[in-house]
């Protein structure tokens, strides 16, 4: 199968490279964890790949196609990026909040149709939040927040959903809420979705694919495979962590 | 959201859309009294009868017809006018700059202005010519004023597409706008005392002494800038969720932003050019609009601030002219006046603003 995105030889950075050498792909129907210390670049990767940086060089395919050949309008609509933290609207409803993201689709008042309105309604239950449609999204806690920005990727329609750290100020709980849902909607309905996180014991578990940003490397594949490889002792430098293979985490 | 504080349960709703009747009946009401005791009262007390009357072409009262077709229509349209172009380019301002303090005058525009009317009057007296009080003079200040807010805008266009952040071109604006005072004061300093006097009341602002052509300009300005922050709903809508997210869904950033300096320049450069910098309406309107309709959609709130700048502007003028034959009281001074207590009420009131 084709792979959804391609990254070749990709380095990141605008006049001065800050990561290079990144060769990765992520497929159709499958949740990618991007994995690494602060500051290695994750949040830079996934806005290279979304479009909203410049990258040094190399080259990134988004369904075959280079990314530059697409216009901003024609990349929204094949990725959406959902931002480590949104700014909240006090009194926006949620509907409101979501219904923004059919931005592409609209007339220029923003008037949702009725087949916009179903599947708004329809994404507020995939990720649990249908009763909250006439809420003040900026009430939400944060858990229930971080699904309503999931669901406002969603309604965009792409097929490739990237997220910055979504699990980050959140429980352990609504960790694993959040990393479920990735999974099921990346299953279910066969979108191709990247998230970065810190969370290496739930991307192992959860994730079909794992890009490691190491300091020294970088590392695409499936987690049983990079496990076996010891890919993620190249994570950190110096000897302080080694990766437990059985525990999924540095000791 | 549900909090449960032991057995009593909270929920925090938006209403829809179509639930506004009411507010907008309420709102629309109260402009229309407030419309009617600013045309009976003033140096001369009209009653409403005869209002009336004039108003269906049915008064036999010439000097009725004169005061109110001549004198306080005119201004009640101005005002009105003016009231509905602040707050609607007030409400642009604070959702583009996410900042409750932004007015329609946070990138400079009224300095621009300011400069434009100092320049015509305080340079023409540099030279020793004076006009005052004539018709030249009148059109002079707000074609003066128009221009300088003009140039100020043409001047932010040009950095902003070389300004990745909102925040930026906020900075470079209240830059522009500190240097542009500057400038003003030093021109007062070398400027005679009839000239200041012409300038220093320009800034007091003043509804009153407008033309009928002078009203069609100002009208043929505003109502493009209205249209244009109509269109710019949708893309409001979004920057209330932030610049990253807009740009994410394919939003054209900056000719967003070039949209809504546009649509300020016509609504605020040509309020300020025709009637002076009036403060404060354009940043508590905004603010009492989502006070009261409580819904930060801005399908609601453009047709919100607009009724309910025009009705606060309208009291606002009806006030200045309280004290009746002894002159009326700058229209400044009376914003601000009964804009802050409106303002610290709702502060204090709901601790958020």
């Amino acid at each position: 199968m084709e792979p959804v995105l391609e990254l070749d030889k990709l380095c990141l950075g605008y006049n001065k490279v800050i990561y290079q050498n990144i060769f990765a792909t992520a497929g159709e129907g499958e949740v990618v964890a991007v994995v690494g210390p602060n500051g290695i670049g994750k949040s830079t990767l996934l806005k290279s790949i979304g479009g909203m940086l410049k990258y040094h060089s190399g080259s990134i395919k988004v369904l075959s196609k280079p990314l530059g050949s697409y216009s901003t309008r024609g990349l929204a609509e094949k990725i959406s990026f959902v931002p480590s933290q949104s700014p909240r609207a006090r009194n926006f409803s949620l509907f409101d909040m979501i219904a923004t993201s059919c931005y592409n689709r609209t007339n220029w008042l923003g008037t949702i149709n009725d087949s916009d309105k179903g599947f708004i309604y329809k994404t507020l239950r995939r990720v649990g939040l249908e009763d909250f449609a006439e809420r003040d999204s900026s009430n939400l806690s944060d858990g229930e927040f971080q699904r309503a920005t999931i669901a406002r990727a969603l309604v965009q329609d792409s097929k490739i959903i990237l997220l910055d750290e979504p699990t980050a100020f959140l429980d352990i709980e609504n960790k694993l809420i959040i990393t479920k849902l990735l999974k099921e909607i990346a299953h279910e309905e066969s979108k191709c979705v990247i998230f970065s996180t810190h969370d290496l014991q739930l991307a192992i578990k959860h994730c079909d694919r794992i890009w490691i940003m190491g300091r020294e490397s970088f590392n695409c594949g499936e987690p049983s495979s990079l496990i076996e490889q010891g890919a993620f002792d190249s994570m950190f430098k110096d000897s302080l962590l080694k990766f437990d293979p059985v525990l999924f985490t540095f000791v | 959201m549900h909090y449960l504080r032991g057995q009593i349960e909270y929920r925090v709703t938006v209403k829809r859309k179509n639930g506004y009747i009411r507010e907008y009946v309420i709102v629309s009401i109260s402009l229309l009294i407030l419309l009617m005791l600013n045309l009976t009262l003033g140096s001369v007390m009209l009653p409403p009868k005869e209002i009336f009357s004039s108003l269906f072409g049915q008064s036999t009262q010439t000097f009725v017809n004169e005061i109110l077709w001549d004198y306080r229509i005119p201004k009640a349209i101005t005002a009105l006018l003016a009231g509905v172009a602040l707050s609607v380019c007030g409400l642009q301002m604070q959702t583009l700059f996410k900042n409750p303090l932004a007015d329609p005058f946070i990138l400079g525009i009224s300095s621009g202005a300011g400069l434009g009317v100092a320049l015509f009057v305080m340079g023409f007296s540099a030279f020793g010519i004076s006009f005052s009080g004539s018709v030249f003079m009148n059109m002079g200040i707000a074609a003066s004023a128009w221009f300088g807010a003009f140039a100020v805008t043409l001047l932010i266009l040009l950095v902003s597409s070389r300004l990745r952040e909102s925040t930026s071109l906020l900075i470079f604006g209240i830059m522009l706008g500190s240097v542009t005072s500057a400038l003003i004061t030093l021109l007062q300093y070398f400027s005679s005392s009839s000239a200041l006097k012409i300038f220093v009341v320009w800034t007091m602002g003043s509804f009153s002494g407008l033309t009928t052509n002078q009203i069609w300009i100002m009208s043929a300005l505003i109502l493009p800038g209205l249209i244009m922050s109509v269109y710019n709903i949708k893309e409001l809508n979004i920057l209330l969720m932030g610049e990253a997210y807009a740009k994410s869904l394919g939003v054209n950033l900056e000719s967003t932003r070039r949209r809504i300096l546009i649509a300020t320049t016509l609504l605020a450069g040509s309020v300020t050019a025709f009637c002076g910098p009036i403060g404060f309406i354009g940043i508590a309107v905004p603010h009492i609009a989502r006070m009261f309709f409580k819904n930060a959609d801005h399908k609601v709130l453009i047709p919100a601030t607009a009724l309910l700048g025009a009705a606060i502007m309208v009291l606002t003028d009806t006030v200045a002219q309280l004290p009746g034959q002894s002159g009326i009281i700058p229209i400044n001074t009376v914003s601000a006046l009964i804009g802050v207590p409106i303002i610290l009420l709702i502060i204090l009131k709901s601790r958020f603003i």
